[in-house]
């Protein structure tokens, strides 16, 4: 049988404990229930603990008289100040010390599930494993075809599909332990069995299906998680990334503490192309903040663009044939492509205009967008030139785009913007002269 | 919901798994309901039993008559012309040799009146879910706040979800009308999300009463960031999941009649969201020989 097999696996893994021979020899029989000898009911042999196991505690001695119908209090009484994995896997041993049948079971497991994120222990598998030793062994094996057709021990059954679905809701791989005991608890077709089956079909097929993967962990500091964001949203790999200004703590005139916060750009050398070649009469934006989710955190980021360029003054610049001597750039041919050939979907390409650099701030506010701006001004000078619109609205973050555009920087007030939920925003002018000055 | 239904896999849990999410409710140790005896639909806890004929559920009405005269005519008429140009209104050369269709665009106030949006404030939670045209008119936007905090009503133990889901097409006189992607074999969407793991969900014509709630499903990254995103998704990717749950027999996605396409998001984040689409369409690739992803195991295999 099978299950021998990953008994054995187990044992070459780790069995260094302190255990008889005789047991030894015991495990070497093909199959367990056939043994004569005392049988591991309530003590898995896969759970051996390699060190001796002390005496735990009798916390409740007192109280044993008055049985604890409701088992979170046994969670709140035996760890009152720090919810730690020690002092969760201490009171799963007081359970199991407590009685030998293990009364209540079901509803311990489903208390201890409950408690798990307090803990901290909700990712750990050994955890899962050891709330998983609490069930008493080979009771719940259905002994012929009749009791695995009707569901034998259903609630046990269901405690156990309940644990392992709870593995699930947080990504937790089981491993040879977890089988080894639902084996031993509810044989080779109980349902607990059949789910763990599913997952070790499912979810390695699932790991790697994301082609943006974030890493389970990610940088504290924010400079490195403004970078890791950056880098990720660029879409380009030869986008540099430059740290403008680190977070520090300066001291004011009048003594008050002022916190500067960090700001993280990004360029890449396409987009400081296509920022030389644009029109100064043509205003750029800084807009933001767009929001980006990392798993669990979200981050903010603002970006320089400008209006897409109208059909009138758009230049098509022939391809230089120097640029590339392998093969031409442009060909001349009259062929025509057929219907089973058209490899483009037919809809319009929405052109929303160049987006020409990204920034990631702790808080953006106009005066920390404006440092950043004359912090980019240094690899595109063409920015001293250029009107410069804030639009910093905290409403949803769409990428605005103005219906009617006017030129001359005097007139941006009266841009029409598209409707937004609660639009609060300022758009200020920035004239040429006064960035000059603050360069200065 | 039966044991053997809950020991299935959950098909949101998997789009966090390899992101580092829930969907609808699991009933708290309920073992056998009557759900599942008689495959009913989704009744809120609480809510009484509607105990009325299903000839009593409609209501009849003169204008609501003649609108529907008017429409399903114009429809009929529609059909019986276009079949003089060619199937499905096109020319034959053309329906034969398309490798590319753009199923949805957004362009218009009228393309949004094709979807349907929804949250979990049908189950009684608290997300919120609006679509609106993006800028220009030009693209959907579909936004809004997830939370997860579960109803309470005793049985649901997980919440916080919102899909936005096509309607079904119909055809004359409210018969309906399926897509034909056999000549396809990828989606293409152009998105721009905000980094979020969403799943799509195709569901198709099918034959029993109990296979109604059958979608295939497959997850959609975005990326997050300026950029509009192109994602290639093959049809054999999809797999078959029924209320939630992976299931065991599983087999690719049959193209020949297809009803409507989903977005659903529900990782257990809270907070805003937001999801912008451009197209959504199909495409042969050529390159692309794999029939399904995969494979069928025996049905009580050895441990």
């Amino acid at each position: 049988m099978k299950c021998a097999r990953c008994l054995f696996q187990l044992q070459n893994l780790r069995w260094f404990g302190p255990c008889s021979a005789v047991a030894r020899v015991r495990l070497l029989q093909p199959c367990p229930l056939q043994m004569q000898e005392l049988r591991h009911f309530h003590h898995s042999r896969a759970v051996l603990k390699i060190r001796p196991t002390a005496p735990v505690e009798f916390i409740e001695d007192k109280e044993k008289n008055k049985k604890p119908i409701v088992q979170d209090d046994l969670f709140e009484r035996v760890a009152k100040k720090n919810k730690t994995k020690a002092t969760f896997n201490r009171v799963v041993d007081v359970f199991t010390k407590q009685d030998v049948r293990r009364r209540g079971h079901v509803e311990f497991i489903y208390a201890a599930l409950k408690k798990m994120p307090e803990f901290g222990v909700e990712k750990d598998v050994t955890v899962y494993n050891k709330l998983l030793d609490v069930f008493p062994k080979e009771v719940f094996i259905p002994r012929n075809f009749i009791q695995t057709m009707f569901n034998h021990y259903p609630r046990q059954q269901e405690c156990g599909v309940q644990l392992l679905e709870q593995m699930e809701n947080y990504g937790v791989m089981p491993n040879v332990e977890t089988k080894v005991l639902l084996l031993q608890i509810f044989g080779p077709k109980g349902h607990p069995m059949r789910k763990y089956q599913r997952l070790m079909y499912w979810f390695p097929k699932f790991k790697h299906v994301n082609p943006y993967p974030v890493p389970l962990q990610l940088p504290e500091d924010p400079v490195d998680l403004a970078k890791f964001s950056l880098n990720r949203i660029a879409d380009d790999l030869d986008a540099k990334i430059t740290v403008y200004q680190m977070p520090c703590t300066d001291l004011n005139e009048s003594g008050q503490e002022i916190t500067f916060p960090h700001i993280v750009g990004i360029q890449s050398p396409s987009q400081i192309d296509l920022l030389a070649k644009h029109n100064p009469k043509r205003p750029v934006f800084v807009e933001g903040p767009f929001p980006l989710w990392l798993k669990k955190i979200c981050v903010y980021y603002y970006i320089l663009r400008a209006d897409p360029i109208p059909p009138e003054e758009k230049v098509e610049e022939p391809y230089d044939p120097e640029r590339c001597f392998d093969y031409p750039l442009q060909l001349d041919l009259d062929l025509d492509r057929d219907l089973g050939d058209e490899e483009n979907f037919d809809v319009e390409d929405l052109d929303e205009g160049p987006v020409f650099a990204m920034c990631m701030t702790n808080h953006g506010d106009q005066a920390t967008l404006n440092q950043w701006i004359s912090g980019l001004q240094e690899t595109n000078p063409i920015l001293g030139h250029i009107p410069t619109l804030f639009r910093l609205d905290s409403g949803t973050r769409e990428l605005q785009v103005s219906v009617d555009f006017k030129p001359g920087p005097n007139q941006e007030h009266q841009e029409s913007k598209p409707e937004t939920e609660e639009r609060t925003a300022e758009e200020v002018e920035e004239q040429p002269q006064i960035r000059h000055s603050m360069k200065q | 919901m039966s044991l053997a239904q809950i020991s299935r896999l959950s098909v949101t849990q998997l789009v966090l798994r390899s992101q580092s999410h829930h969907l609808l409710s699991s009933v708290y140790p309920l073992i056998i309901s009557k759900r599942t005896v008689i495959q009913e639909p989704y009744r809120r806890p609480g809510q009484p039993k509607e105990n009325k004929f299903p000839w009593e559920k409609i209501n009849f009405d003169l204008s609501k008559g003649l609108k529907g005269i008017k429409k399903n005519f114009a429809l009929l008429k529609k059909e019986f012309v276009e079949r003089w140009v060619g199937p499905e209104g096109k020319p034959i050369i053309e329906h034969m040799l398309e490798q590319n269709r753009v199923v949805w665009e957004f362009r218009g106030a009228e393309s949004l009146e094709e979807w349907t949006v929804s949250s979990d404030r049908e189950i009684g939670g608290q997300s919120e879910a609006y679509v609106k045209l993006g800028r220009n008119n030009n693209t959907c936007l579909l936004y809004g706040t997830l939370r997860s905090t579960p109803p309470r009503d005793g049985e649901t133990r997980y919440s916080g979800y919102c899909t936005m889901r096509s309607k079904q097409q119909l055809a004359s006189f409210d018969r309906k009308k399926h897509f034909d992607w056999t000549s396809f074999n990828t989606l293409h969407l152009r998105v721009r999300g905000d980094g979020r793991p969403w799943m799509i969900n195709i569901s198709c014509e099918t034959f029993f009463a109990h296979q109604k709630d059958d979608i295939y499903n497959y997850f959609l990254y975005t990326r997050g960031g300026p950029y509009w995103q192109d994602v290639k998704l093959p049809f054999s990717k999809f797999f078959l999941t029924h209320r939630g749950r992976i299931q065991d027999d599983q087999h690719c996605l049959w193209l020949d009649k297809v009803n409507t396409i989903g977005f659903t998001l529900g990782d257990k984040v809270d907070g805003p969201f937001q999801l912008e689409i451009d197209f959504i369409g199909v495409c042969k690739d050529y390159a692309h020989t794999e029939e399904f992803a995969y494979e069928v195991y025996k049905r009580n295999p050895e441990v």
